[in-house]
C-alpha cells in the first residue's frame, strides 16, 4: 500500500490573479485498475522485448554479413547445434556433470560456513582464534590452490567440489558473522530478560534473526558457486559445461561456445530464482520487495 | 479574510487486494495567516491530507488548492516527523539543502541560511553532523530547513512526536514565538490535543478511517499568547471538550485493527 510519489502540481491563476497550485486525481487514481493493469503490461513487455530485440539485431548482422560469424554465429545457428548437442547427449552428460558438482559443493560449503559463522558470531574465543585466519585466506583466489588440491586427491570430482565449497564457505561465513554481530541488542535483551537461553534463544530469537542475511548470502554464494564450477571445468577434467567452453574455443567452434555459455547463464539463472522463491517462502514477515520493483 | 488553501470534496482510496478508504468527503478552507491544527485517530488520514497540501499524495477525487502571492515559487515547505535531515551533511549544509530547488542569489541564501541558524538556535552547532545532535537538536535543524525558504505555507507532519515530553514543551514555546514575530499560513498535524490548543487559531477534527472532518473548533485565547495559557481553566475545559468528540473515534479506529 506505497502511494505514488509525485510533485505533479498543476499551475493555474485563481480568480484574484494569484497563481494557484492545484493537485488533483491523476491517471492512477482516476482508473486505478487500467493504470495497474498498463503498468503491468509495460514491464513484462519491457522485459520480453529487450532480449528479443538484441537477438534479432543479432542475427539480422551476422546474416548481413555484418559481424564475423566465426566469432559471434547467428542465434538460429547456435540455436540448431543446441539441438544437435542435446540430441547425441553431450549437452545432457555434460550438464549432469556440472551440476551435481555445484550443488555438493554449493550446500556443503554453505552449510559448513553458516555454522562456523554462527560458532564465530556466538563465541568470542572462536571469533578471536580465527576470524583473522579466515579473513586473510578469504583473499586467497580459490583458482589458485586448485594444483594443490589436484596434488592432494587427484584428478576427479572431488577437488572440484572442494574449491566450490570454498568459495561458497567463505561468504555464508561472512554474511552470517556479521548478520549476528549486527544484531540489534533489544532482542538479546528480551530474551535475557524471560530467560530464554540456549538452544531455544537460538530458535526463537537469533536464527530468525539472521535469516534474511544468510539468505542474501545464499544469493550470493550461487553465482560465486556457478563461476568456481566453470573456472574449474575450464582447466581440469574433459567434461562438464565449463570444458564445453574451453574446448569448443580451441577447436574453434564458436557455435558450441555460445550453446555453453548460454547454457551456463541459464543454470545460474534458474538457481538464483529458486533461492529467491526460497527466501519468500523462509522469511514471510520481511516486507515484499515485489511492489517496490514496479 | 483571504483564503490560503482550499480542500474541496477530497477522497482517497488505497486500491490493492484490500482497497482501503482513507479519506472521505473533505472539504477545509484555511485563511492566509492562519495556524491550523489537525488532530484524529492513528490512521485517519490527516497526514495524507497534509501530504495532498504539498503535493506528495494524489487525492483520489477532489481538488487541493494551494494560492500563492509569489508568482513563482512554490508556496509550500514541509517539516517531517523524522528521518528528513540528511546524516551525511552538516547541519549548515542541511538547512541550504531547501535552497537546491530554487534559484536564489548566493548572497541571498547565506543571508537566510545565517538568519535561521540564528533563529533556532544552531548557530554553534552549524559544522555539526546531525549524528552529534540530540533529538531535539535534529528537530530544530529541519524546522529551520523549512523555514529558511521562507514558504508562504509551512506544513508539519506531527514535527514534535518523536521527542521526549519536556523537549517537546520547550519546542512547542519556541515555534510559537517563532510564528507569532512573523505569522504565515501553517496546518500542524498532531496527536496531542494540549499542543492543538497552546498553537492554533482553529483545531479541525478528523474521525476514524475513512477521515471526515467531524468537527472544526476555533480555539479562543487571544494572540499573541503566552504558554502559561496552558494552566487556564479555560484550556482544561476545551482540552476535555475536544477529547469528548475524539475518544469515540480513537475507539472506533482501535477496533480497526490493522493499520
Amino acid at each position: 500500500m506505497r502511494a505514488s510519489q509525485i510533485s505533479d502540481r498543476t499551475t493555474g491563476t485563481g480568480d484574484d490573479g494569484r497563481r494557484r497550485w492545484r493537485v488533483q486525481p491523476g491517471q492512477q487514481e482516476r482508473n486505478p485498475r487500467a493504470f495497474a493493469r498498463r503498468r503491468r503490461l509495460e514491464r513484462r513487455l519491457l522485459g520480453v522485448l529487450v532480449p528479443v530485440v538484441l537477438l534479432v539485431a543479432w542475427e539480422l548482422c551476422a546474416n548481413a554479413g555484418l559481424i564475423d560469424t566465426r566469432f559471434f554465429p547467428a542465434p538460429s545457428q547456435i540455436g540448431s547445434t543446441a539441438v544437435d548437442m542435446i540430441g547425441n547427449g553431450i549437452l545432457l552428460t555434460d550438464l549432469t556433470v556440472t551440476v551435481r558438482v555445484l550443488l555438493i559443493g554449493l550446500v556443503s560449503g554453505f552449510v559448513v560456513g553458516t555454522v562456523a559463522g554462527l560458532l564465530l558470531g556466538l563465541s568470542r574465543i572462536a571469533r578471536a582464534a580465527l576470524e583473522p585466519l579466515l579473513s586473510a585466506l578469504y583473499t586467497i583466489p580459490k583458482l589458485a590452490v586448485l594444483p594443490l588440491l589436484l596434488l592432494i586427491f587427484g584428478v576427479g570430482e572431488l577437488p572440484k567440489v572442494i574449491l566450490v565449497g570454498l568459495g561458497v564457505f567463505f561468504i555464508a561465513w561472512i554474511s552470517v558473522l556479521e548478520a549476528i554481530l549486527d544484531l540489534p541488542g533489544a532482542y538479546g535483551e528480551a530474551a535475557t530478560a524471560f530467560d530464554v537461553r540456549g538452544w531455544r534463544r537460538m530458535r526463537h530469537v537469533t536464527l530468525p534473526a539472521v535469516l534474511p542475511q544468510v539468505l542474501v548470502g545464499l544469493r550470493i554464494s550461487v553465482g560465486n558457486a556457478v563461476l568456481i564450477v566453470v573456472g574449474v571445468e575450464f582447466v581440469s577434467g574433459d567434461e562438464g559445461i565449463g570444458y564445453r567452453i574451453w574446448n569448443s574455443w580451441s577447436i574453434f567452434a564458436a557455435d558450441r561456445m555460445y550453446v555453453g555459455i548460454v547454457v551456463v547463464a541459464l543454470l545460474g539463472y534458474l538457481l538464483s530464482l529458486l533461492v529467491q522463491l526460497l527466501s519468500r517462502v523462509c522469511v514471510p514477515w520481511a516486507p515484499s520487495t515485489a511492489a517496490r520493483r514496479d | 479574510m483571504v483564503t490560503k488553501i482550499q480542500i474541496s470534496e477530497v477522497g482517497k482510496r488505497y486500491e490493492g487486494r484490500n482497497p482501503v478508504e482513507a479519506l472521505s468527503d473533505v472539504t477545509l478552507t484555511v485563511d492566509d495567516s492562519e495556524f491550523v491544527c489537525l488532530v484524529g485517530p492513528s490512521g485517519c488520514g490527516k497526514s495524507t491530507l497534509l501530504r495532498m497540501i504539498m503535493g506528495l499524495h494524489r487525492p483520489s477525487a477532489g481538488t487541493v488548492d494551494v494560492f500563492a502571492d509569489d508568482p513563482v515559487l512554490p508556496p509550500t515547505a514541509m517539516v517531517f516527523q523524522d528521518y528528513s535531515i540528511f546524516p551525511w551533511k552538516t547541519v549548515e549544509q542541511n538547512v541550504r539543502f531547501g535552497f537546491e530547488g530554487r534559484r536564489l542569489p548566493r548572497a541571498e541564501c547565506d543571508a537566510r541560511v545565517d538568519k535561521w541558524l540564528e533563529r533556532l538556535g544552531l548557530s554553534q552547532f552549524r559544522r555539526a553532523y546531525p549524528a552529534a545532535l540530540s533529538g531535539g537538536m535534529r528537530q530544530r535543524v529541519s524546522i529551520a530547513r523549512a523555514l529558511a525558504v521562507e514558504p508562504e505555507v509551512l506544513l508539519m507532519d506531527e514535527p514534535f512526536a518523536a521527542l521526549d515530553a519536556q523537549l517537546r514543551r520547550v519546542l512547542q514555546e519556541e515555534l510559537l514565538a517563532l510564528w507569532q514575530q512573523d505569522r504565515r499560513t501553517v496546518v500542524f498535524v498532531t496527536h496531542s490535543l494540549e499542543e492543538a490548543i497552546l498553537l492554533g487559531d482553529r483545531i479541525v477534527v478528523m474521525s476514524a478511517r475513512p477521515g471526515r472532518i467531524i468537527a472544526d473548533i476555533r480555539v479562543p485565547f487571544d494572540r499573541p499568547r503566552s504558554p502559561q495559557i496552558r494552566t487556564a481553566p479555560e484550556f482544561a475545559e476545551l482540552e476535555g471538550e475536544i477529547w469528548a468528540q475524539l475518544r469515540d473515534e480513537v475507539d472506533r479506529s482501535l477496533v480497526g485493527g490493522a493499520r
